[in-house]
């Protein structure tokens, strides 16, 4: 998911590349103060490992091949710092060298590859791992969830830049100029391919990585297992069996979406202000709302709110798609998806206060 | 066109002997004598960086393939042949942007065109030219980027870019890991030949996973097995941490009107896309 | 090069976690000797070579260098460290960890610039190096692509420049053509009288050529001592520190039999 040149706005590549910024500079910082003289042979190793390993082909279920980014490997081994570094390098030779990604938007694939990818992978990695002992599998279904997550993210933010340009850089007769698909578009078309084939491509590399340094050489992992070897008091991440549940709650509650279009009618509630002046739409509201007409004209406020938020996803149907059960779902994918990147960079920020432990990764 | 190979090794053994085969054309063409092969890298990155930018900056289509035309002409002196920016830039280029533009030319409200007959898609005349902008700005960017590496010595590309700040030990990291990439891509290569020279018949899915496993834990082994080794030779020489680039670039008279023009250019681009 | 001691080990040890790599070592290098450190893969001589140039410490014992302590404080000392990667270079066996840099113009030029050197001594002494060694056509070659001897010789370019008192050469002959073997042999030749030269190597069949004392390793112990003609006759030692195979083998057109023998014949 290189974003080639000419799709971004140079305003949106410049906000990009200044978000980037200060995570370039921190990266940089960290890993030079934990590395100290061996940083320089090791970030390029490293570099030059996720260059390769974004070369394979990953043969997926069904016969077809994918490539992977590797966010996941290299935070998942050397934490997240480390990896912001070791894939931006790698997408720069990429991107200038091969040509693959454009070079004003070589700033937004950092932002979203090699940090956004970086820092949700390594999150989810500690959030599920907990203080699992290296061997044990539930690292390697950790690091598997892990990248799939830090990949569909990824994802998400390219289709969010994306997304964004119609409504922002458009000509006076308002034709895009640069992407030309609204979200509504952009993210259920971005999001299919790498929801199916391009996370689990990142899924089995990273799984089948850390399954492999589990048997050959578990102290690869040790890095970013800090506190399993001392027994100290850092926070205890929520057991295994809490967990599962809630990610079995939140795959049952993304397919029984629309089941809620079966429910009667329009979700109570959910009206924009149109509905107010159609016919139909007002016998619904009047049937649901034990029988009370609704006002004549929309209210006031509803009016001016219900444009002010113009919900990308307009009666939760992409116009991209014809089937709306598909549309409802990938919208609740969103929607969750949102949701889980928030809850769990809020728990790993408040984190990164409190553990100090000495053996940090990078 | 190249007999399509099957299965995940094959492919994968033929997307890294595409980057070596990659990385041979630009050593080759960087090291010929051309226009912009006699520039300093300084001059000529800034100066293709400034098209790149004006190019994705300008919204008529007409200006943008000016600055396409002005790129083929600096290919041309520079003694690329067209063949290979065809091959290397412009079809996969226009294949990936392509496709991703096409839908536009039906979903842009605007004047019909055409309709399709099954379908009843119409296509828009502000579709079709919302499509030709992507890709020729896509186009030009793309060859602009080329230029740049195929006629200049990578490590004089990184050199370059101290002009704008990039600090030295990002110079070295990234010289190094260009390096070590050819390393190990041949590395992983014979890995890929070797299992495939023993395999008799199809994997199975379990074992491709293995494979592919295996194959990534022992280029990630090599690598920071490498990584050690490199260490002691880099102290060996004297390092102790700090990292240090010397570069020969001199900019002479030539270079200076190089840039006067790269800069005119830019100037005309943007006065032509507003007048 | 002063005739007093160069190196002087004394009971050095060298253990990983789990195997001892080097066990009692004692040995001491005078000035402008040629040795070669002979023993089979695994007998610790590319680890003795590394204590000797200063990038591993031994567990036990101690080394000095000019009749100074080599420890870990005096080499984070930047003054000490400078002059000692200066006089003490070390051309590894496998050239791609030598030479990483992006051209062999970077490779030669590093150690001048790690140490110090002003932009136009380093610009002058690096062509003359790369001239001296015939490689002055590769000068903007990148690594990779090159041979196996323009990479050996790159590597020797690169240590050289410094002009070192002492060079430590692990496996020099190691994966190269016969050209370039040559090639290597000759230069060590060559040092004789001048430099300080320890190489490590497994193959009996240049040690006559490029050392004047024997030192043998076989699992980490010091073994024998000697000049290679006498060592090349001590078919026992050979035989134990595993420097000889035994096959069957032609003599002449019809003889065939096994016995331990050393590859090797040369007319004059």
């Amino acid at each position: 998911m290189h974003i080639p040149d000419g799709y971004l706005s140079p305003s949106t590549c410049a906000a990009l590349y200044a978000g980037a910024m200060p995570f370039w500079l921190i990266a940089l910082k960290k890993v030079q103060q934990r590395l100290k003289t061996r940083f320089v042979p090791l970030i390029s190793l490293v570099s030059a490992f996720c260059f390769v390993v974004m070369m394979f082909n990953i043969p997926l279920p069904g016969g077809t091949t994918a490539h992977a980014v590797g966010v996941g490997i290299a935070a998942i081994v050397l934490g997240p710092w480390a990896s912001i570094l070791a894939i931006s390098v790698a997408l720069f030779i990429q991107a200038v060298f091969f040509g693959d990604g454009g070079i004003s938007s070589y700033g937004a694939n950092c932002f979203n590859m090699a940090i956004v990818g970086s820092l949700v992978a390594y999150a989810v990695y500690r959030l599920i791992s907990g203080q699992a002992p290296l061997q044990s599998p539930r690292r390697v279904i950790a690091a598997s969830v892990a990248s799939y997550l830090g990949i569909n993210v990824s994802a998400l933010c390219a289709a969010i830049e994306f997304g964004i340009q119609p409504r922002f850089f458009h000509d006076i007769s308002g034709i895009p100029l640069y992407a030309p698909y609204p979200l509504s578009v952009a993210i259920p078309a971005m999001m299919i391919g790498h929801l199916s084939f391009a996370g689990i491509a990142e899924l089995m590399i990273s799984g089948g990585l850390v399954a492999w340094l589990q048997r050959t050489n578990s102290s690869l992992l040790k890095l970013t297992a800090p506190g399993l070897m001392e027994n100290d008091k850092s926070p205890q991440a929520p057991s295994w069996i809490a967990l599962r549940w809630f990610w079995i709650g939140l795959a049952a509650l993304m397919i029984a979406t629309p089941i809620g279009l079966l429910a009667a009618g329009s979700a109570w509630g959910e009206w924009d202000a149109n509905d107010f002046k159609k016919p139909e739409m007002r016998q619904e509201i009047a049937a649901t709302s034990q029988n009370m007409a609704p006002p004549e004209n929309p209210p006031a406020g509803l009016e001016r709110l219900s444009t002010l938020w113009s919900a990308p996803f307009p009666d939760y149907a992409p116009a991209f798609l014809k089937n709306k059960n598909l549309g409802y779902m990938l919208s609740a994918m969103f929607g969750t998806g949102l949701i889980i990147f928030v809850c769990l960079l809020t728990s790993w920020v408040l984190r990164l206060g409190g553990n100090h432990s000495a053996r940090q990764p990078i | 066109m190249k007999k399509r190979p099957t299965g995940f090794i094959e492919r994968t053994i033929g997307s890294l002997a595409d980057a070596l085969e990659h990385a041979a054309i630009a050593e080759t063409h960087a090291e010929t004598g051309g226009l912009l092969q006699s520039l300093d890298p300084r001059v000529k990155l800034f100066g293709l960086l400034a098209l790149i930018l004006t190019a994705i900056s300008v919204k008529k289509e007409t200006v943008t393939l000016a600055i396409l035309a002005v790129a083929v002409g600096l290919a041309f002196f520079s003694r690329i042949p067209l063949r290979l920016l065809t091959t290397r830039v412009w079809l996969g280029v226009f294949i990936l942007t392509g496709t991703i533009a096409f839908p536009a030319i039906f979903m842009i409200p605007g004047e019909p065109l055409y309709r399709l007959p099954l379908l009843h898609w119409t296509v828009t005349e502000q579709g079709v030219y919302t499509a030709l902008r992507l890709v020729s700005r896509a186009e030009t960017a793309a060859t602009l980027a080329i230029l740049m590496v195929l006629t200049t010595p990578w490590t004089h590309l990184l050199k370059a870019m101290r002009v704008f700040h990039l600090p030295v030990v990002l110079v070295v990291i990234l010289g190094m890991t260009h390096r070590y990439l050819f390393l190990l891509l041949h590395t992983t290569t014979n890995y890929f030949e070797a299992r495939r020279c023993r395999l008799v018949g199809e994997l199975d899915g379990q074992a491709r996973r293995q494979l592919l496993a295996a194959s990534t834990g022992v280029l990630f082994e090599r690598s920071l097995q490498l990584s050690e080794e490199v260490f002691l030779a880099m102290q060996a020489r004297g390092f102790r941490g700090e990292v240090f680039i010397l570069n020969e670039f001199k900019i002479n008279r030539r270079d200076w009107v190089a840039l006067g023009a790269f800069i005119a250019a830019m100037i005309l681009a943007f006065w032509a896309d507003h007048s | 090069m002063t005739q007093r001691s160069v190196f002087e080990l004394s009971s050095v040890n060298y253990r990983y976690p789990e195997a001892t790599a080097l066990d009692g070592i004692t040995l001491t290098i005078a000035g402008n000797e040629r040795i070669a450190l002979l023993g089979a893969n695994g007998s610790g001589k590319s680890t003795l070579l590394r204590i000797l140039a200063g990038l591993a410490l031994p567990s036990g014992g101690s080394i000095t260098f000019c009749e100074e302590p080599l420890t870990e404080e005096r080499l984070a000392d930047e003054t000490f460290s400078r002059q000692f990667r200066r006089r003490v270079g070390m051309v590894f066996q496998n050239s791609d960890v030598q030479l990483f840099n992006p051209t062999v113009f970077d490779e030669v030029a590093f150690g001048p610039l790690q140490l110090g050197w002003t932009k136009p001594e380093i610009l002058e002494r690096v062509d003359a190096q790369l001239n001296a060694l015939d490689i002055f056509p590769l000068k903007h070659r990148s690594p990779h692509r090159l041979s196996g001897g323009e990479k050996k010789r790159v590597a020797l370019a690169s240590v050289l420049v410094l002009d070192p008192d002492v060079l430590l050469i692990d496996e020099p002959t190691a994966a190269l053509d016969p050209k370039s073997q040559g090639q290597i042999i000759d230069f060590l030749f060559g040092c004789a009288g001048k430099k300080t030269v320890i190489t490590a190597t497994h193959d009996l069949s240049i040690i006559e050529d490029i050392a004047d004392r024997c030192v043998i390793l076989e699992n980490g112990r010091g073994v024998g001592d000697a000049a290679p003609h006498s060592i090349l006759h001590d078919w026992e030692l050979l035989q134990r520190a595993h420097l000889v195979h035994i096959h069957r083998h032609r003599h002449g057109t019809s003889e065939v039999h096994a016995h331990p023998h050393v590859h090797g014949r040369h007319q004059h």
